[in-house]
């Protein structure tokens, strides 16, 4: 069931080492990249369909696309704020593979005329972003990058300092420019991001990562995997109450309980599965019953109403509270908002309040209807699309599990 | 007292400095190396950082205090980051907590925080930065011995 | 180019901002962080309508009008989308109106009233704050009235470029802030209370004094410098006592001074509370020692053009040479609103053609016999030994000049003033009399 594309050499030891790097395929891809043209790349990642990686599944080509075609100096900014709950894939690639991720950047950087990347790390990550400077160091001293290149990039690490909200492409931007990680209010018609006011692509770690085999063996190598409309693979979390938790990576499609059986062992101590969080905290639950007919791709969960987001699923077994879990994932979305906008700072904090009652089996009628009237607030009025997350969060467990959160009320 | 870099933090900010378009961008990455040296921000470092890149101190204090990573006071203990977010819970990230409450709280600061991205490694925490997964209470023992 | 508006047309230009257009037709739209001379920031989120065609509300700050557009603000969903932004924009916030000098001109409660109007369904506790802030300058914070539109950090960031105020904390602990040991310090600081749309900024001029509804409120130039920024004189007469005017406000004017003032201006109002109480002299004794020869006149280049005027046939047919000097100040004037030249009416005396000659004006001093001098401020600096002194004052003086007139002041005596820019302008009396007569009433008499 496990395909490797991403993760061919997490297994190899020491495949950070340019030297295990080198004898393992990394920067062959660069080759037949320089050979052609940035233009005929960008066809390329359009014709394989990639899509980003990190939780909006955007087609990858036609931002590539934007940027190219937008006058000015071009940045290319990985997203390495992996910071959604369930999701611990990309720190993967930075300490496993670094060199898999630089390849993916230069070849990126050539394709949409940029010179110059920065790779914005979560500050927790530190000790794998350090393996990862290690590595681009190594890059340097073999003229991958740097003055001596074939094509010169810069790759710079940029350590966040906590803030969940930097993984939003506007507010990473935001940090990237020496400011608070508010997103920035989002523009009418396609344009790039702007960093420093000069078109940017970003692209997630593993966006990036997918990019070398792409550009090395052609779309349809790429498209030989997963479904017509969200092809190739992902890698793929599991954890919670689950026996294996990890990273497997899977093509696209594959049925979710499958998944959890087979490459997760299945629940943890033999319980009954209860409720998958499919893709990442901020995709609605989806309790057993439903599991039954999803698979990992991007329509079958949005048909599902969830949804794939960052691919990291959170098995819940027959024991896991959903009341506590939802207050969980609350806190969580309470202590992260950037308190820009109004709907999301003072909504994520009520909504969290509102969950204590419950918690203690003190709420009312009246807190559940709050709750969903809050939650309503919160969809589709804010600068980005957290508050929409934390409602849509909201909206699936008082959906699916009901009966419990009434079981609160006095 | 006032700050000032040491010199070799001193030679990496001249070498970021011809990293990045602008010389705001180095907020973030002079923060961070204020804090490596002193262990926290201080008042002064946030001065020396608004000095050198010519902007209003506010700015500084005003990103510094948005990312929790960032400790403007100066820490008595060393810390311990426990995660508690949703993974972690599920695997008992609470008694972690209780049992570090327990029986380190002298010596640690002990603090919790949301997911650290090593959910597979559920129930986890760091100490002094360093991430230590699949926490059980004896492993714990060992790590802080 | 015509949009739809609540099912009436509005014309406007192709890509201006909805919420500029909806203001300048009159049309309601709430809002707290879009302000026309900071701009919008979007996060706010009180100017939602709806846009056909589009699933999702809109802020009118970030949406810009293209050709048949058609917006609702009335709709019942959106009137439902507004109601319970309010709801949260009020959450923590400490209702405290009672209490709260913004009371009566503060949008949360103009909002409250227009579309709110529920009960409080929080059951939990509320965030706390810090409260009564001093943040220097004249300002005082309470930051459980925030509703973080961030209007004054934009001021301080933007306009001002000191910096001085931000956003502190993240998520619900984001408060605006000057960082510790710091304060808010710059000549424009005040305009942040005016700027604020609820009541956590205030000023320690004017807290605890007035009711704003008590208040009313004519039109006027400030009198400071020679931008001649537009404000508002706000004022009262209570039961046994004497009108007072409590404070000036800025009132927008795009050619001068936006919607701003400088805190020396907005301060300067106290002057036209401190009234002549002394004894005043008889018009007659005036007429005469007009007999006098060897007369000269000093007159304030803050005098209206009607004054002036006044006073130049004054001088003409009495035989007095007449002088104006300007008050300069080198260190007042910036880039910005404030010059040096301190005087309000400078332009208007070179456009009457008075004779501001300081070498001129001081030689004739020596010999002159008789100083008139109305109201110029530099009289007390001078040496006026063996010289017979008339005095107009505005204000209360203590000299013993041999004849003293008191006169009403701008606030009481409606003129023409020019600014530095070559810009006519009107100012209007208050209401109220004025317990000094108006020096052209005065001349008049003379005559």
């Amino acid at each position: 069931m496990i395909t490797r594309i991403v993760s061919n050499n997490f297994e190899i030891p020491d495949s950070h080492t340019m030297d295990v790097a080198l004898s393992n395929g990394r920067y062959s891809s660069l080759k037949p990249v320089f050979e052609k043209e940035p233009q005929e790349l960008i066809d390329i990642i359009k014709a394989s369909g990639l899509r980003g990686k990190g939780g909006g599944g955007a087609a990858a080509g036609n931002k590539w696309q934007i940027v190219s075609d937008w006058e000015g100096t071009k940045y290319v900014v990985v997203n390495a704020d992996e910071s959604e709950p369930g999701t611990f894939k990309d720190r993967r690639i930075l300490s496993l593979d670094p060199h898999l991720l630089i390849e993916g950047i230069i070849a990126t950087c050539y394709a949409v005329g940029s010179n110059t990347s920065y790779i914005y790390v979560r500050g927790e990550y530190e000790e794998f972003s350090d393996i990862l400077q290690d590595s681009i160091d190594e890059a340097y001293e073999k003229n991958f990058l740097g003055v001596g290149a074939q094509y010169r990039v810069d790759i710079t690490i940029h350590r966040g300092a906590g803030a969940y909200i930097c993984g939003e492409k506007s507010a990473l931007l935001e940090s990237l420019e020496g400011n608070r990680g508010h997103p920035r209010l989002k523009p009418h018609s396609p344009k790039p991001e702007f960093y420093f006011n000069e078109p940017t692509l970003v692209n997630n770690v593993e966006t990036i990562a997918s990019v070398p085999f792409i550009l090395e063996n052609g779309a349809e190598a790429y498209r030989a995997y997963g479904t017509e409309k969200s092809p190739g693979t992902m890698l793929f979390g599991i954890s919670g109450n689950i026996t294996k938790p990890g990273i497997y990576e899977v093509e696209f499609g594959v049925s979710m309980l499958e998944y959890i059986e087979k490459v997760g062992g299945g629940v943890k101590n033999g319980k009954k599965l209860k409720a998958v969080i499919p893709g990442g905290a901020s995709t609605p639950i989806l309790p057993f019953e439903m599991l039954k007919e999803a698979r990992l791709d991007y329509e079958n969960l949005r048909d599902l109403g969830s949804a794939l987001g960052t691919g990291g699923m959170i098995v819940m077994d027959e024991d896991a509270s959903m009341v506590k879990a939802l207050k969980n994932l609350l806190r969580f979305y309470h202590h992260e908002s950037c308190g820009q906008c109004t709907p999301c700072r003072e909504g994520t904090s009520w909504s969290d309040k509102i969950l204590d009652r419950f918690v203690a089996k003190r709420a009312t009628m009246e807190d559940l209807e709050m709750l969903r009237s809050v939650s309503k607030t919160m969809n589709g009025k804010t600068i980005c699309v957290f508050a929409p997350a934390a409602s849509g969060v909201i909206d699936g467990f008082l959906k699916h599990f009901e009966s419990e959160f009434l079981e609160c009320i006095v | 007292m006032s700050f000032s870099y040491t010199q070799e933090n001193s030679i990496k900010i001249a070498s970021l400095l011809n990293r990045y378009p602008q010389k705001k961008a180095l907020i973030l990455p002079l923060l961070w190396l204020a804090q490596k040296q002193d262990s926290y921000i201080s008042e002064d470092a946030m001065g020396h950082i608004s000095e050198f890149l010519n902007m209003p101190y506010m700015h500084i204090y005003s990103v510094a205090t948005f990312y929790t990573m960032f400790r403007l006071t100066k820490p008595q203990k060393r810390i311990i980051e426990v995660c508690r977010t949703l993974s972690c819970e599920l695997n008992g990230s609470e008694d972690i907590k209780k049992y570090l409450d327990n029986n380190y709280s002298k010596e640690f600061e002990i603090i919790e925080v949301e997911c650290m991205g090593a959910c597979s490694g559920a129930p986890m925490c760091t100490v002094d930065g360093k991430y230590h997964e699949n926490l059980t209470t004896e492993m714990i023992d060992e790590v802080l011995k | 180019m015509k949009i739809i508006i609540d099912d009436r047309a509005v014309e406007c230009e192709e890509g201006a901002l909805l919420i500029e257009v909806m203001l300048k037709n009159s049309i309601e739209i709430p809002h707290f962080c879009y302000q026309e001379d900071l701009g919008a920031d979007g996060n706010c989120r009180m100017c939602m309508v709806d846009i056909k065609g589009m699933k999702r509300p809109q802020i009118a700050c970030n949406t810009f009008v293209s050709e048949n557009l058609e917006v609702s603000t009335i709709s019942e969903n959106i009137t439902e989308v507004k109601r319970s932004i309010l709801e949260l924009e009020l959450l923590n916030h400490p209702v405290d109106c009672a209490i709260c000098d913004q009371a009566g001109e503060c949008k949360l409660q103009d909002y409250y009233m227009d579309f709110g109007l529920y009960d409080s369904h929080l059951t939990t506790a509320k965030t706390k704050k810090g409260k009564h802030i001093d943040l220097g300058s004249n300002v005082m914070l309470d930051q459980e009235r925030c509703v973080l539109c961030t209007r004054c950090t934009r001021f301080t960031s933007n306009i001002t470029k000191t910096g001085e105020l931000g956003i502190i904390g993240r998520g619900d602990s984001a408060r605006v802030g000057i960082a510790p040991g710091r304060e808010l310090n710059n000549p424009y600081a005040m305009n942040v209370v005016e700027l604020c749309p609820v009541g956590a900024l205030t000023s320690k001029d004017f807290r605890f004094k007035q009711r704003v509804w008590f208040l009313d409120s004519t039109k006027s130039i400030c009198h400071g410098c020679s931008r001649g920024c537009n404000i508002h004189v706000d004022y009262n007469e209570t039961k046994y006592s004497d009108e007072k005017i409590h404070r000036f406000r800025a009132r927008r004017n795009n050619k001068i001074n936006q919607s701003f003032l400088c805190d020396y201006g907005r301060l300067s109002y106290t002057e036209l509370n401190e009234s002549f109480n002394g004894e005043v002299s008889h018009v007659k004794d005036l007429a005469d020692l007009l007999k006098e020869d060897k007369k000269l006149a000093l007159v304030s280049p803050s005098m209206s053009l009607q004054q002036l005027q006044a006073i130049k046939s004054f001088c003409k047919n009495n035989a007095i040479e007449l002088f104006s000097l300007a008050y300069i100040d080198d260190s007042f004037g910036d880039e910005w609103l404030r010059t040096n030249d301190m005087s309000a009416n400078f332009a208007g005396v070179k456009e009457l053609e008075i004779n501001y000659d300081e070498g001129k004006f001081n030689s004739s001093l020596q010999d002159a016999h008789v100083v008139i001098n109305f109201d110029h401020k530099y009289l007390k600096n001078m040496d006026l030994n063996n010289k017979r002194v008339v005095h107009f004052a505005t204000s209360h003086v203590d000299s013993d000049y041999e004849l003293i007139f008191a006169i009403a002041d701008f606030a009481h005596d409606s003129g023409t003033i020019i600014n530095c820019d070559g810009i006519r302008q009107d100012f209007y009396a208050t209401k109220y009399e004025s317990s000094n007569p108006r020096l052209v009433d005065i001349l008049e008499e003379l005559r």
